[in-house]
């Protein structure tokens, strides 16, 4: 993106350029000495042009000449590289899932370096963050906690019908409860049973064939597979009458009398039914917060605990209650239900008392917790990426509490996290006004005291921010009002978010999820945004979105169709992102530099020619160096250099996600590097010729007294060129494989070879031979080949000695991490102090490449945070010595609180 | 500095088809070599650079001092001719002209003599394509198809021999060298050839194939500047005329910038000057021919020695001293800052 401003930039200077020398021209020829001396006559059209129109050709003719600074192979070079480098995303090994057998697809080749400028990750969550496969993972039942045995990929393994009782001596009573509660568990639900092949085959395989169970919702599908289990299976209702058969295998019929239908204002459900042995009981489960107070027995405190835990663990938890009916009490209640569900007017509220009045009075058997299985490393992914930087939303259609759920089990929330509730409810209670104003009351005063608390140096363990806002919310937000002043809600709105580290927006259409994408990507800083998402529903905002990323799950193709990337699994974003979107953007950022650079060393001593050969258009180089500069002699290596490139090992991205932030915003192509690299280039292309100049300055180059003439000299600057720009890249280059040591060395070879080849014959085709044998002449003169290796040297050096001093003083991440490792490599002693402080750490956490401490998470999270406070306290004092580093200082604290804010 | 290689093992087969190949291209890990600037490497680096810099440098400053170079404008001191020239229908009244100079030590070994001219834009562009490089390898071309204009044909359409701007200028002036000696006048020896590069003696310039040199070049005019033809350019020796004339091969190889000098004559080490020019008083006597100071430009006659750096010019042993200087500077700014650092870096760990 910013190559285009560059390119802007470099049309200007070229203009700039072409008029200045044309002016300069008639400047120059004003006198009639120079303009026609009598040794360089003009041929009669000559004379008799138009004034003006000489003076167009003659602009045209210098724009001719400084052409190549508008590096023209760039743009094939930059698409050969973009193309050929997404090969490698594809080939890659590791975002290659076994299980489905699909590799990554690459729909685009146009973005790769976007993926290392992502700023803003908006995730899908049912089937991209979890694998939209609902688990039984315990139930507990008076403080005993069950587990079901083995469970592989949500295939029940058919042998493992157990049961692995934590605590498995329950008392007497506590054995009626624990029957009661796996009663409780078969019978209060609405699931269907669908026959697979036909009701014989059922029966025939009741014991070991599991019935395939439908639900509206998989919460309660996988409730009674797990209960199944358990040893308890739902055989099928009929005649209203349920079959459960239990542990002896023996056929427990119940009666179901009432269901208690669930819906999300009670977020329960309840039923009655009546037991072969006529007593009636009511079963109901629902989320612990409708039950609690429900409830007038039991081991509250126990479960209640359990259930806290599981929570935070990410797990969807239903607590379970009974209550036993008199007959008396059934058939008023089945009377008030009848009153109710006869209603005419307010049907619903009255429905709703009546269940109220049911419901009490509860003995609470137990808790379960079921997991929608998040996917794989999918947490770590999440807290990779948000290492790295990069926020994350999450974006669905399910309810806030399960999406809040996920977001903790995936550790979007953790949990120090505020949650900052933006939703229906909210609003009701509170004018939207109010609602926002508040929000960001709180977001903004925190965020004010932590820059100061960054600048400080102390702060490490910060308050940080999530924000849940759902459907409803956000369309208020975004609507637009008469007074105008929805502007002011939106900016209001993303200011909130911007200081959030994570937003969770639930109830979603899709379209709104495209609108929240598309209000983030036209925010004022236009962040880079990437939309990843499975389903149908998600292909509005993978197309809104700068890059759209389908995984190719379940849910058909279309997703991945649509997108610019398909990946198997959410968690090779990780991989996509640190390090080939890292790869990507280096490599590129590298190559447009680069060919600004080395174009700007090439088409500038012209331009210097040009005030000594009277402003004639006159060439400093032969055609065919012109020609084959940009298309053979140097632009091998940097293609290469674009393709292999590494600056620090693809495990060590992986490892230190926050390696990502060193890249992040542009920041290898932002306009001081590429004002760095243009002056470069000017110095290094003023070396050239005034070297050359100074050392052809009107006197002998040989020892045998003969002289040169202009095509040496136009040699030796270009050999010069070629070898400076050449060795700039080799420099700069971090991974040497053979092939980049055959390219580099293999174009100057190449060169050389060349202009052996091209000085040495007559060529019959030419009707010029100015290059006979000036390259050998070249060769064989003592002085130039001093000359030459000077040059190279002293262009060379200020490179070289900015490079190191950089490293020393101001080091960024990457170069601690590359002195890290090599340190760690070689345990050799230091070179940058900050890398001796961290090492030790480092070769604890990362060159020991155990397995087990990798899998611990928390210790490296730990490790992690560690090392942050440490460099922090470190850089102050380290670089407080004098005040011209004291403002680079408050350069990396800014960059530091920018980062901050988003851990 | 170490080669890390971390190739994968090879996992043999047993993985799903379209699983990608896991070559260490393709999963980019490539054995390679990692460079990095270590502090060992670059102060080393730093140091031997500025070392060898230094080295090269006085070493080319103490042979470009036992150069002897003598340079005199001989525009201004033949003032009387100059003025002569500058009026165009004069071009072929003689003009002569007599410096006299001292050489105040001897110049040993060979002497080169060169002349100079200043503010002549040899390299302007419709100067430098001003040629038929065809022409000169003596093939009969068509010259109106180079870019010999205005110097291609005359008007009755006679082609002029050699074409083209650069020819038509060439230096006429002849320079001869006389050695005052006790009274006595010793013309010092000048050698005409051997002057150009053997390549393009021998292969870039070639007269026209015929039993003689006349004939080769019927048909063909001298370049309206000339006061004769190419031909008879050097008429002693058949070797040196024509296009293989020294001079004008050496005319032809055009400048880089407007003010140069070219070879013109070498000292032939013969009788007293087998050591080279003995100090003394001598005389350039100057057929004053090339018109300059319509064109404000000077023209220098130059007697110069060489050595192994070539002639005296300092630029390039002081740019080897000022890199070795700033070269060795600098590892000793960075060895400063790093041990800087590792003080902080000390007094942290404590």
């Amino acid at each position: 993106r910013s190559m285009n401003a560059f390119l802007i930039v470099y049309l200007c200077i070229l203009i700039s350029k072409a008029l200045i020398n044309t002016v300069l021209k008639y400047v120059w020829q004003s006198e009639p000495f120079r303009d026609e001396p009598w040794y360089n006559q003009k041929t009669e059209p000559e004379r008799k042009r138009n004034l003006f129109l000489q003076a167009l050709t003659d602009f045209l003719a210098f724009m001719v000449l400084f052409n190549y600074i508008i590096p023209v192979s760039m743009y094939v070079t930059v698409e050969m590289q973009k193309f050929l480098g997404s090969y490698f995303l594809t080939w890659d090994e590791e975002m290659f899932d076994e299980d489905t057998g699909e590799g990554p697809l690459v729909n685009t080749s146009d973005l790769n370096e976007e993926l290392g400028q992502i700023e803003y990750v908006f995730t899908d969550k049912t089937g991209t963050l979890t694998e939209n496969n609902m688990e039984f993972v315990e139930c507990c039942i008076e403080g005993h906690v069950y587990v079901p045995h083995v469970i592989c990929n949500g295939q029940i393994l058919h042998d493992c019908t157990g049961i692995d009782m934590i605590d498995s001596s329950p008392g007497g009573s506590g054995k009626e409860r624990e029957d009661l509660f796996f009663r409780a568990l078969c019978l209060c639900h609405t699931v269907q049973v669908k026959d697979d092949d036909s009701v014989d085959g059922l029966r025939k395989n009741q014991l070991s064939k599991p019935c395939i169970y439908i639900s509206s919702s998989p919460d309660e599908v996988a409730l009674v597979e797990g209960i199944q289990r358990l040893g308890y299976t739902y055989l099928r209702l009929k005649d209203n009458f349920m079959e459960i058969l239990n542990r002896e295998n023996n056929i427990e019929k119940f009666e179901l009398l009432e269901v208690l239908s669930f819906d999300s204002v009670r977020r329960r459900m309840s039923v009655i039914v009546k037991s072969s042995g006529g007593d009636i009981f009511l079963f109901c489960k629902g989320a612990d917060s409708s039950i609690f107070p429900r409830v007038k027995e039991g081991k509250i405190d126990q479960i209640r605990s359990r259930v806290e835990r599981n929570a935070v663990e990410g797990l969807r938890t239903l607590c379970v209650a009974y209550k036993k009916l008199t007959a008396e009490e059934y058939s008023c209640a089945q009377k008030l239900l009848q009153n109710a569900k006869l209603a005419l007017q307010d049907r619903e509220k009255k429905l709703a008392e009546v269940y109220e009045k049911i419901e009490r009075d509860f003995i609470l058997l137990g808790a379960t917790a079921v997991e929608d299985r998040l996917q794989e490393k999918a947490a770590d992914t999440i807290e990779s990426l948000q290492k790295a930087g990069i926020k994350v939303w999450v974006l669905t259609g399910d309810k806030m509490e399960t999406a809040a759920a996920t977001c903790y089990a995936c550790k979007l929330f953790r949990r120090n996290t505020q949650l900052l509730e933006l939703t229906t409810k909210k609003i009701e209670e509170q004018s939207l006004h109010d609602v926002l104003f508040d929000l960001s009351k709180t977001v903004l005063r925190h965020s004010g005291s932590l820059t100061r608390d960054t600048f400080s140096g102390l702060s490490t363990d910060m308050q940080d921010y999530g924000l849940i806002i759902d459907g409803a919310a956000l369309s208020l937000i975004m609507k637009p009002r008469q007074d105008g002043s929805s502007a002011n809600y939106r900016e209001l709105f993303l200011e909130i978010c911007r200081n959030c580290s994570a937003v969770l927006c639930c109830r979603m259409a899709p379209l709104q999820k495209a609108q929240i994408v598309k209000l983030i990507k036209l925010s004022k800083e236009h962040p880079i945004t990437l939309a990843i998402g499975d389903g149908a529903n998600d292909v509005s905002m993978i197309l809104e979105a700068h890059v759209g990323i389908g995984i190719i799950g379940k849910e058909g193709r279309q997703a991945a169709r649509n997108s610019d990337y398909a990946i198997p699994k959410f968690k090779h974003l990780k991989k996509m992102l640190l390090v080939h979107g890292h790869f990507y953007y280096v490599r590129i950022s590298e190559l447009v530099q680069y060919f600004f650079y080395k174009n700007v060393c090439f088409i500038f001593p012209q331009f210097l020619y040009q005030f000594f050969c009277g402003f004639s258009q006159q060439t400093l180089y032969d055609t065919a160096y012109l020609t084959l500069y940009n298309i053979s002699f140097t632009s091998l290596p940097i293609l290469l250099y674009g393709l292999m490139e590494q600056h620090v090992s693809a495990d060590t991205l992986k490892r230190e996600p926050s390696l990502y932030r060193d890249v992040a915003k542009n920041a290898l192509l932002r306009w001081r590097a590429f004002i760095y690299w243009t002056f470069l280039g000017v110095f290094d292309a003023v070396v050239f010729f005034f070297g050359a100049y100074f050392l052809f300055d009107n006197t002998v180059v040989t020892s045998n007294g003969q002289m040169f003439g202009n095509w040496t000299f136009g040699t030796v600057v270009f050999t010069v060129l070629v070898f400076t720009v050449t060795l700039k890249l080799a420099l700069d280059t971090h991974y040497w494989t053979w092939i980049n040591h055959f390219m580099i060395w293999g174009s100057l070879v190449f060169y050389i070879v060349f202009s052996l080849l091209w000085g040495g014959i007559i060529w019959p085709f030419l009707n010029y031979q100015r290059m006979y044998y000036v390259f050998m002449q070249m060769l064989s003169s003592g002085p130039a080949w001093l000359g030459i290796i000077l040059l190279i040297t002293v262009s060379l050096l200020p490179d070289v000695l900015k490079k190191v001093l950089c490293r020393q003083l101001w080091p960024t991440a990457t170069e601690r991490i590359q002195n890290a490792s090599r340190h760690c490599r070689e345990h050799i002693s230091e070179f940058t102090p900050l890398a001796c402080l961290k090492s030790p750490r480092y070769r604890s956490s990362d060159c020991s490449h155990s397995p087990a401490r990798r899998s611990n998470s928390h210790s490296k999270k730990m490790m992690f945070t560690h090392w942050r406070g440490i460099d922090y306290s470190v850089l102050p004092s380290v670089f407080g010595y004098s005040n011209k580093q004291g403002r680079s200082r408050a350069g990396y604290r800014y960059s530091g609180s920018g980062l901050e804010t988003s851990v | 500095m170490k080669n890390k290689t971390n190739r994968l093992p090879q996992e043999a087969g047993a993985r799903p088809s379209r699983c990608p190949d896991n070559s260490a291209f393709k999963q980019q890990r490539l054995p390679a070599w990692k460079p990095q600037l270590t502090i060992a490497s670059v102060l080393s680096s730093f140091f031997l650079i500025g070392a060898f810099c230094l080295l090269v440098g006085i070493c080319l400053i103490l042979s470009a001092n036992s150069v002897r170079e003598f340079q005199i404008n001989y525009s201004d001191k033949c003032s009387e001719c100059s003025k002569l020239r500058e009026n165009t229908s004069n071009w072929n009244k003689e003009c002569h002209c007599s410096v006299n100079f001292t050489l105040k030590e001897d110049m040993l070994g060979d002497v080169f003599m060169y002349y100079g001219l200043q503010n002549f834009y040899q390299n302007h562009r419709r100067y430098v394509i001003s040629r038929s490089d065809a022409q000169l390898l003596g093939r009969s071309v068509n010259i109106e198809k180079s870019y010999c204009a205005p110097f291609t044909t005359y008007q009755n359409g006679t082609p002029m021999a050699p074409c083209g701007a650069i020819a038509n200028s060439m230096f006429n002036d002849t320079i001869d060298l006389f050695y005052n000696l006790n009274s006595s006048v010793v013309q010092v020896p000048l050698l005409k050839t051997g002057n150009s590069w053997w390549t393009d003696k021998n292969v870039k310039f070639r007269n026209p194939k015929s039993y003689n040199l006349s004939s080769a070049f019927a048909g063909t005019a001298r370049p309206p500047y000339w006061q004769k033809p190419v031909y008879l350019l050097d008429e002693e020796d058949e070797r040196n005329n024509g296009y293989v004339n020294d001079d004008f091969i050496i005319w032809m190889r055009v400048s880089a910038f407007a003010t140069f000098r070219n070879l013109y004559r070498r000292i032939g080490r013969v009788r007293q000057f087998v050591d080279g020019l003995p100090a003394g008083n001598y005389t350039f006597r100057i057929s004053y021919n090339f018109p300059v100071s319509k064109f404000k430009g000077r023209k220098h006659v130059i007697l110069s020695t060489v050595v192994w750096s070539g002639g005296s010019n300092p630029f390039l042993g002081i740019a080897y001293v000022v890199t070795g200087t700033a070269a060795t500077l600098m590892g000793f700014v960075i060895t400063a800052i790093h041990l800087k650092l590792r003080k902080k870096k000390t007094y942290f760990q404590k």
